[in-house]
């Protein structure tokens, strides 16, 4: 059980600081939180080698460099959000209509956007919010020991990132990696693409037809 | 790219930081998700409505809009106990009432913030339209929506001032006094003055109303005093106009169906971009473009009309007669595509008084004698009258109309323009108003020509989509509550007549002479001149109290106004009922602060579609108290203690104060028979109370009435309680071609115009008018055409009066057909048509005619410096637009400082001048600069100390700059010395102007050129006409825009030359005043206040 756990939170981890790091820039002390963790940089090989940090420290860096790369990509050259990838006219849907926003509702989910600095609720950060929050409570559940709504929960993840994540952030990740002018958001991107692929391949693994099989 | 594994990714499990701790958390708690839930809100709503229904006025929550902006209830939830931070929830009582900002009375609704009430506050937090007024459906123009932020004006004038004892008018030293002191005061003035009751304290007191905004209150108050006065705003506004409809229909104006018109035809941007019933009607004309009607815009400026206007034809302004007798022309001359007559020959043979004409053969004989035709027509036909008419009008060519209107070059336009007009059949609206027949002497002709061509087109019948006339779409009952009072009945007619409102030179004005009262007051030569011809002239007042009006700064020659206001032997006592600091307050001895559109209680009408309807101003606070249970401790000062009670201030209204003055000061014990007009029926020791008077007035309509006894079966006040909770009503609509109504015959009874007439008592003359006995003389009321009995127009002949033989029998025969010099030769024999600003006067490079009279969209005359945002969105929007070519020629630059010298026509006297900013523009036809007269506030102080009040009360803080003022009864001066700046003190209403600070404009619109303007009455119709010959160079460099300097002494010379020269008086032999079937605001006169006896 301990692992089923340990597996839960390593992904609860993830979508948590991927939603993080994909909504807003980093400040020091997350910086600081992602040097200092060795399991952490290890999801960040080119920005463990970068050049810069030797140069600069961390508010130097920030200000020259990781702060002007999430204002270009996520703020001027790029749009991070669902609609604009999946509206043939490439819209922002930003009101009621947004099928995000009713799927947040559907589950009483509701997002400060002020808070996350966003114009609407399919911006790649909160949807991987969304992941972290459904994860978290699909652990709250394996702690129950209710694992029917663990698994209940689990759909849920499996169905919004095919339907939703998996349909257009690979897109926007890979421009992004393209477009990325530091190694952390390079990285970050790469990160994100392949942690995505990887757990929908869970996902599918552990959703059997009459239930989930939490020993995969 | 390379591929991670799963086991890989489990590394994330072993950060040394929870996900908890890293996730920035934007997603909101259960109580969010519930506080939505259990509301009635959603995200976004099924439809977009913006009012809710009636049904839910009283009770209405709503979200708040700043709050809104935080991003709506998906992301903050409704505020509740266990929600705080959402979205907060106004509680609103919802009062319809009517904006106040201009004639058009468009439907308003105050939203009143309920949860203050148990606190002792009641705020409205927004006006917005009343989607139950049938003529604003709903919407409101910028002026609208500026009633809140007139209402927390933070200068705005908390409680009545009284002049300082010892000070003189004009020092600007007040102190705070009480609604009751000054009742005392100036109710015993007037008592004193009514107790004399003698013929000239029956002239001594005058009721001066700017606009009214109301059908008929108004005019009971003088009324009811048994005096003749009354002065209006209306002979700076719009006189000219009502010349000319008068004239045709006996009617005050005429009212167009623009929605359904196929021409939409306009003299100036009155109506589709600003002044009169402009919001309602720019909605209907854009209805009816939508549809694909043209529209033709008539103006020397390229208004914002005109910029979208499918033809924009400037003519040199004062010309305008000019063009259309040339339409009139061509439409008696030429055929359709078919070969048929432009004239519709049905309506003219049936409904113009042609058959008059025909038969007065000492009129054609003059005629002949005018050089108008070559003889007599041979017989009285119909077909001989067409052939006269050709003959009439054959000399308004093209080519003469190209020299005349100066619009050499532009032909073709004159082609398109007739093009439009005949495909549009009967389908021409239009809105003959201010503009042409305001600026000019002879602009009355204006009107009267511009109706002649659409009569001949028959486009007045009234039909859907033309135009018809004023009073079949208004309802006045205001006047009318008086089964409310003691009396039941209305006041008798009045004895006297009023030569300060009416002058004998000016027996056949449209309105009252109110622009030269301070003239006539000092004119000593022209009083004694009528004291001997046996009149009894007033030679100074002992009341004289203006309402909305601020007369100093809007008349002509204002210099005059200070010098009269401030000699007290002149005007003994004055008062101004006024919502706003004004110029004129400060000659005043009491300032009463008024209510503004959600502060007073009126009915309204605005005829802007063919329909009856009618408007319920009320005071919006007091409504919404009384809905929560509130009641006052006098019901006729309801308004007033609600006001007191729940934050505006000691501000009042006309409709509990005048019955209050009445009740309790002027008539205490009834002796001078004028307060049982105005105390209560139901309890006869107070004055009567609102809901008691305007119910009994609106019960006048029988479908309101009856519609409000079924839905309120169990009110005291059922009709008052259907406008206060719905604001508006329509009594009727498509009211179209009302003079085509048949007049019902039962046996041996005539019904006509709601009365029974046997048929013995019914004379029928042998033009087919059908006449009474009224009193001594015999009034029309139907007329016969072909075998049928209908209502008629309202002449006297039943028919519109293209030949009117009363204006002949006036002094006037040779007007007495719509006319205009037919060539140069004619401009002098003709002299009362010419405009003073005619093409003709200008001799130099540097003299232009200098264009007035239009209306900034987003001004109130003179009652927008109350108002932050109107103030702001219209700085630096009124400098002196110059034809390019002009300024090219001048060596004018864009910004540059002018001086603009007012020269008169007539009198030949400079006036003085003022200085103001150019801009060279292709918006202005070449010769006509365009500067409305509607800009150029002063103040002479930025704020009052009342003595024992801690703060000081602000002066126009937010509008106008600071000037100094010179004056020596011979020249004025006024120069600007500082402008406004952002404000920090304000100490009342401050959470309705949180950005004060951010005031970036100096308050410098615009010079007061009214002031410099010398009066200019038009002989016959007496209005002002407002446009000015003036001559320009540019500004020294000691000229600052703002400045000017006033010779008012010429002013005066040239009062007199206008009267004298062009006038043509009442004289021995004359035994009328004024022709007594046409109107005679504003108070009902007996035949004896007509008789005139001249020795």
């Amino acid at each position: 059980m301990q692992e089923i756990l340990n597996n839960q939170q390593a992904r609860i981890n993830i979508y948590a600081l991927l939603s993080r790091l994909l909504m807003s820039e980093p400040d020091k002390t997350l910086l600081e939180t992602i040097e200092n963790d060795e399991n952490i940089m290890a999801f960040f090989p080119n920005y463990a080698k970068w050049e810069r940090r030797n140069e600069f420290n961390h508010d130097e860096l920030l200000e020259q460099y990781i702060n002007v790369d999430f204002t270009n990509l996520f703020l001027l050259h790029m749009v991070p959000y669902e609609s604009f990838y999946m509206r043939e006219d490439q819209m922002m849907e930003t009101a009621g209509e947004n099928p995000v926003l009713q799927l947040f509702n559907d589950h009483d989910f509701r997002v400060d956007l002020g808070k996350a600095r966003a114009v609407s609720v399919d911006h790649i950060g909160i949807e991987l919010e969304f992941m972290y929050l459904l994860c978290d409570s699909e652990r709250k559940a394996l702690e129950d020991g209710d694992k029917a709504s663990a698994c209940a929960i689990a759909k849920i993840q499996q169905k919004f990132l095919k339907e939703h994540l998996l349909e257009w952030a690979p897109m926007f990740l890979l421009n992004m990696k393209s477009e990325a002018g530091t190694a952390l958001y390079f990285d970050v991107a790469e990160f994100a693409l392949e942690f995505m692929l990887s757990d929908y391949e869970y996902l599918n693994a552990l959703i059997k037809e009459d239930g989930c099989d939490y020993t995969v | 790219m390379y591929l991670e594994s799963r086991r890989t990714f489990l590394k994330g499990a072993a950060f040394t930081v929870a996900g908890a701790a890293i996730a920035k958390g934007v997603f909101e708690t259960d109580a969010v998700a519930d506080s939505v839930t259990s509301s009635k809100f959603t995200n976004t709503p099924d439809s977009i409505s913006f009012y809710p229904p009636v049904e839910e006025w009283n009770d209405f929550q709503e979200l708040d809009g700043d709050d809104w902006k935080r991003g709506g209830i998906e992301r903050n939830g409704v505020r509740s106990e266990a929600n705080p931070d959402g979205i907060k929830v106004n509680d609103y009582t919802i009062v319809p009432t009517v904006c106040s900002n201009c004639e058009a009375g468009c439907g308003l609704t105050a939203w009143v913030e309920k949860s203050e009430f148990s606190a002792g506050r009641l705020n409205v937090r927004k006006y917005m339209g009343n989607p139950l007024h049938d003529g604003s459906r709903g919407r409101n123009c910028a002026k609208g929506y500026a009633t809140l932020s007139q209402m927390y004006d933070p200068d705005r004038i908390p409680f009545p001032l009284k002049r300082a004892p010892g000070s003189k008018r004009g020092d600007g030293k007040w102190i705070r006094t009480t609604w009751d002191e000054a009742m005392a005061t100036i109710g015993k003035k007037m008592h004193d003055t009514l107790a004399v009751g003698d013929e000239l304290s029956k002239k001594s007191m005058i009721y001066h109303v700017g606009r009214p905004n109301e059908n008929g209150f108004g005019h009971r108050v003088p009324h009811s005093m048994g005096i003749d006065g009354y002065n209006s705003h209306t002979n700076i506004c719009s006189a000219g106009a009502r010349q000319g409809s008068i004239q045709w229909a006996n009617d005050d104006r005429n009212s167009p169906d623009w929605k359904n018109a196929e021409l939409v035809f306009l003299q100036s941007s009155h109506a589709a971009d600003a002044g009169h019933y402009f919001q309602q009607s720019a909605g209907l004309i854009a209805d009816a473009r939508k549809r694909g009607a043209k529209m033709v815009v008539l103006d020397p400026r390229l208004s914002n009309s005109a910029g979208i206007a499918d033809l924009w034809l400037p003519v040199w302004p004062g010309t305008e007669t000019a063009l259309y007798l040339y339409l009139a022309n061509r439409v008696l001359h030429e055929k359709d595509l078919n070969g048929e007559d432009l004239v519709d020959h049905e309506f003219v043979k049936d409904w113009i008084n042609w058959d008059r004409l025909m038969a007065d053969k000492d009129y054609l004989q003059k005629m002949v004698g005018f050089d108008y035709i070559k003889a007599v027509p041979k017989d009285d036909s119909y077909e001989s009258f067409i052939e006269m008419m050709k003959e009439i009008y054959a000399p308004f060519t093209k080519e003469y109309i190209a020299k005349e209107c100066k619009i050499e070059g532009y032909e073709y336009k004159l082609d398109e323009l007739f093009d439009m007009y005949i495909n549009a059949g009967n389908k021409i609206a239009t809105y003959i108003w201010r503009s042409g027949p305001i600026a000019h002497r002879g602009g009355w002709m204006i009107a009267r020509s511009a109706f002649l061509s659409l009569a001949l087109r028959g486009a007045l019948r009234g039909d859907v989509g033309g135009t018809s006339w004023h009073h079949w779409h208004e309802i006045s009952v205001a006047g009318k509550g008086e089964k409310a009072t003691v009396a039941g009945e209305r006041p008798p007619k009045v004895d006297v007549w009023n030569e300060i409102a009416w002058p004998p030179e000016y027996p056949l004005s449209s309105y009252e002479m109110s622009m030269l009262m301070p003239h006539l007051l000092t004119d000593t030569e022209w009083q004694q001149k009528w004291k001997k011809k046996g009149l009894n002239i007033p030679t100074k007042l002992s009341v004289w109290f203006p309402r909305m009006y601020n007369p100093v700064w809007i008349n002509p020659d204002g210099f005059r106004w200070i010098e009269v206001l401030k000699d007290e032997k002149k005007v003994e006592l004055t008062f101004n009922l006024s919502p706003t600091w004004s110029e004129t307050n400060w000659y005043c001895d009491y300032i009463l602060p008024t209510g503004l559109a959600g502060e007073r209680n009126d009915q309204q009408s605005t005829p802007s579609k063919p329909e009856q309807r009618i408007e319920f101003r009320q005071a919006v606070i007091r409504v919404a108290a009384e809905r929560m249970g509130w009641k006052a401790k006098d019901p006729s000062r309801a308004t007033l203690e609600a006001h007191m009670k729940f934050g505006l201030g000691e501000v009042w209204e006309e409709s509990e104060f005048f019955p209050n003055l009445m009740v309790h000061h002027v008539d205490k014990d009834g002796s001078l028979g004028v307060r049982k007009y105005w105390a209560s029926k139901k309890d006869p020791s107070r004055a009567v109370s609102v809901p008691e008077y305007f119910d009994a007035a609106m019960s006048l309509l029988p479908k309101l009435s009856e519609t409000a006894k079924k839905m309120y079966p169990d009110a005291e006040f059922p009709v008052y309680d259907y406008m206060s909770v719905h604001g508006a009503w329509t009594e009727k609509k498509n009211v179209y071609k009302p003079q085509e109504e048949e007049l019902k015959v039962e046996g041996s009874y005539l019904h006509a115009h709601g009365k029974k007439y046997h048929k013995d008592e019914v004379r029928q003359d042998e033009f087919g008018a059908l006449w009474v006995k009224h009193g001594k003389h015999e009034k029309s009321v139907g007329v016969e055409i072909d075998g049928k009995l209908h209502a008629g127009f309202h002449t006297l002949s039943k028919k519109l009066e293209l030949y009117s033989s009363w204006f002949a029998e006036w002094k006037w025969p040779e007007y007495a057909i719509p006319m205009y010099p037919r060539n140069e030769g004619e401009y002098d024999k003709m002299i009362h048509l010419v405009t003073q600003v005619h093409h003709k006067f200008m001799k130099e490079d540097n003299e232009f005619a200098l264009n007035t009279v239009f209306r900034l969209p987003y001004n109130i005359h003179t009652r927008s410096v109350n108002s932050k945002h109107l103030m702001e969105i219209s700085q630096n929007h009124n400098p002196v637009w110059i034809n390019t070519a002009d300024a090219d020629r001048l060596g004018i630059k864009r910004g540059e400082a002018i001086k603009v010298e007012i020269v008169d026509t007539v009198s030949e006297l400079s006036s003085g001048y003022f200085i103001a900013m150019a801009v060279p523009t292709e918006a202005t036809m070449p010769g006509v600069l365009a500067n409305s007269h509607h800009a150029g506030r002063w103040k002479l102080t930025e704020a009052v100390e009342i003595p024992g009040f801690e703060h000081k009360l602000g002066v126009m803080g937010i509008g106008s700059p600071l000037y100094e003022m010179k004056n020596d009864g011979k020249i004025g001066s006024l120069t600007p010395t500082k402008g406004i700046t952002p404000r920090h003190d304000i100490w009342k209403f401050k959470e309705f102007n949180k950005d004060l600070d951010n005031i970036w404009w100096d308050g410098l619109s615009g010079s007061w050129q009214n002031a410099v303007a010398p009066t200019h009455a038009d002989p016959i119709a007496g209005n002002h006409a407002w446009h000015q010959k003036v001559v320009i160079t540019k500004a020294s460099a000691t000229d600052k825009i703002g400045d000017i300097t006033v010779n008012y002494e010429n002013n005066f010379k040239t009062y007199q030359a206008w009267r004298d020269k062009l006038t043509r008086p009442l004289e021995a032999g004359d035994k009328l005043r004024r022709p007594q079937h046409i109107k005679r605001p504003a108070v009902p006169l007996s035949d004896k206040a007509y008789a005139i006896d001249i020795s």
